[in-house]
């Protein structure tokens, strides 16, 4: 992104931003409703992207994350308590789960992590199920109310996106600023080289800590969105494939790309949709889609646009020096 | 003079191999030790221990007088000893510029302050000048991986100096760099040298290389110390150069 001029980028910002507020108000109540399970989707992925985007993590039990933040605000909202005080348990519980699961991170790596965070996602889903007591088991939790915001209640659709939408602006700037610290730094350092991090005095086994920590916390929050955007919960949606979703969609968007989960959830939320009028088909043509993408740009979506900005760059640089070097022979 | 490293009798073995074999010395304030020896002698192994990447078998390393065997690699670069790899060890995808702030940011502050805090943790000044002694100047903003090898090689040592060290340990600095940067950088680890009053110990396979820029120089052999002396004592020694140096 760094060739673009900063004037432009922010005018692109702005007209995103803009976009989003105005153009749902035209919006029926169903596509209300995907556009606020995208930012919903989107927070989720955003805190995946953390823990394996910048910090190398791999992670598939962030759809258990989004489960425990959904059944805490499931849970407290129906007893007359109110959203916000939910989202700070749900957000306390799952930074605490998620640094515990950070420490098989501490001596296993890859796949094996993969298979130890995969047994926590299943471990949720039966705590979900089973636990009739607390979670209403597959009967599920329905008529979740849904908050006032500073006196505005959200009952309808379009207040509700409203809320999901700024959400995701306040997740967006704090993941932002966090990427952009030494924090963010000493993530990608934990990710591209642990052993030489170490030796540079970075800490890699709190970084590590932090980064499921934090990456699960969002996904806490993500679920706490969940949970009242639809107003009936049930084990089902949490189950791992939840977690393969968003992990598709940290990894189509573009993993350690900033933007890359806002993509990578668009694709997952929306293209099915998109691709609804080939009726039985779409899902197949869905798959294909990915897989083909997959083969052309293992990097993502923002990969390719990182590739053509990096060529573009590369290609202004060298006619600067061949300019400059003309010059020089010209007497 | 004050000992900075002190190493007495460390031993290191992998199944039935025995690397490091009971190697003891020590290093003063403000001197450059070479470490040499035949591949697979055990000097890397050393270094690890010395280090914390590898726990010993057996023996002790004191760093100023206070015993910091056990320790995380973490930990005892925070207390001022840093090193390089012998193979690369640059972060690719971040700017040269990024790399120093990286490698000076955990020595100062707190984590909080560090979330918290400046981006850039107040280094940029810091990094900057690292960046012009090591005549990096045209590259700050590059991606390090866009750098040829010798480049990558000075801002690999660049950044085993930023937090200040007292104590650098640097595997082969000049493995694999041509001779116009070999010079350069064998200038700039002796200014270094002289003006922080920072202690190296150096492991290297080009000679003169280490004998230019060594007060003392250790040769190992098969996981033991076989001489230690100045550098005309050591390469004059029968033994070193039976087992080394080649006649």
């Amino acid at each position: 992104m760094t060739c673009f001029p900063r004037s432009l980028r922010i005018a692109l910002g702005i007209i995103a931003v803009a976009g989003l507020i105005v153009v749902p108000m035209n919006f029926n109540r169903y596509g209300l409703f995907i556009l606020s399970q995208w930012a919903v989707m989107t927070i989720a992925a955003m805190g995946l992207n953390l823990t394996l985007g910048y910090a190398g993590q791999v992670s598939l039990a962030q759809g258990a994350f989004v489960g425990i933040g959904a059944y805490a605000a499931a849970i407290m909202t129906s007893q007359g308590l109110p959203l916000i005080a939910a989202l700070g348990v749900a957000i306390v519980l799952c930074f605490t789960i998620g640094w515990l699961l950070g420490y098989p991170a501490l001596r296993v790596q890859h796949h094996y992590l993969a298979f130890v965070t995969l047994a926590f996602s299943t471990l949720a889903f039966l705590v979900f199920r089973n636990e009739d007591w607390l979670t209403k088991g597959i009967y599920g939790i329905s008529n979740i109310p849904r908050p006032n915001i500073l006196g505005f209640p959200t009952n309808r659709p379009l207040p509700f996106y409203y809320l999901c939408l700024g959400s995701l602006g306040i997740v967006s700037l704090a993941v932002w600023w966090l990427i952009r610290s030494p924090w963010g730094r000493a993530f990608v350092a934990l990710r591209e080289n642990p052993i030489r991090a170490l030796s540079l005095g970075i800490d890699t086994r709190r970084y590590t800590l932090m980064a499921f920590a934090i990456g699960s916390a969002l996904g806490g929050v993500a679920g706490a969105l969940y949970a009242p955007l639809t107003q009936y919960i049930d084990p089902v949606p949490f189950h791992l494939s939840l977690s393969l979703d968003l992990l598709m969609m940290v990894i189509i968007g573009g993993a350690g790309f900033f933007f890359g989960p806002f993509v990578g959830a668009m694709i997952a939320v929306l293209l099915p949709e998109w691709l609804r009028f080939t009726q039985g088909y779409y899902l197949m043509l869905y798959a294909v889609a990915v897989i083909l993408l997959l083969i052309y740009s293992p990097t993502g979506i923002l990969g390719i646009l990182d590739r053509f900005l990096a060529e573009r760059r590369t290609k202004i640089a060298s006619a600067r020096r061949a300019a400059k070097s003309s010059l020089e022979a010209a007497p | 003079m004050t000992a900075v490293l002190e190493v007495s009798n460390i031993r290191k073995s992998f199944g039935g191999i025995t690397a490091v074999d009971g190697v003891s010395f020590d290093v003063q304030e403000g001197e450059i030790l070479g470490l040499i020896g035949p591949n697979g002698c055990g000097k890397s192994t050393l270094f690890n221990c010395i280090l914390g990447q590898l726990t010993p078998n057996g023996g002790e390393v004191k760093v100023d007088g206070k015993v910091v065997t056990g320790l995380r690699p973490s930990e005892l670069n925070r207390l001022g000893v840093s090193r390089t790899f012998q193979l690369l060890q640059v972060f690719p995808k971040l700017s040269v510029r990024e790399n120093l702030i990286l490698a000076g940011q955990e020595h100062q502050g707190s984590m909080l302050s560090r979330l918290f805090g400046p981006s850039d943790a107040g280094l940029t000044e810091a990094a900057d000048q690292m960046i012009g002694f090591f005549k990096l100047d045209h590259l700050a903003t590059e991606p390090a991986g866009g750098l040829s090898y010798g480049q990558q090689k000075l801002l690999d040592a660049a950044m085993a100096f930023m937090g200040g060290p007292r104590l650098v340990l640097l595997d082969e600095p000049a493995g694999g760099v041509n001779l116009t940067m070999l010079a350069d950088l064998r200038e700039r680890l002796a200014a270094i040298n002289r003006e922080k009053r920072a202690t190296f110990v150096v492991i290297e396979h080009n000679m003169e290389f280490v004998m230019s820029l060594c007060s003392r120089v250790l040769v190992m052999a098969e996981g033991k110390v076989l001489a230690m002396g100045r550098p005309d004592q050591v390469c004059a020694n029968p033994a070193v150069i039976e087992a080394y140096l080649g006649h």
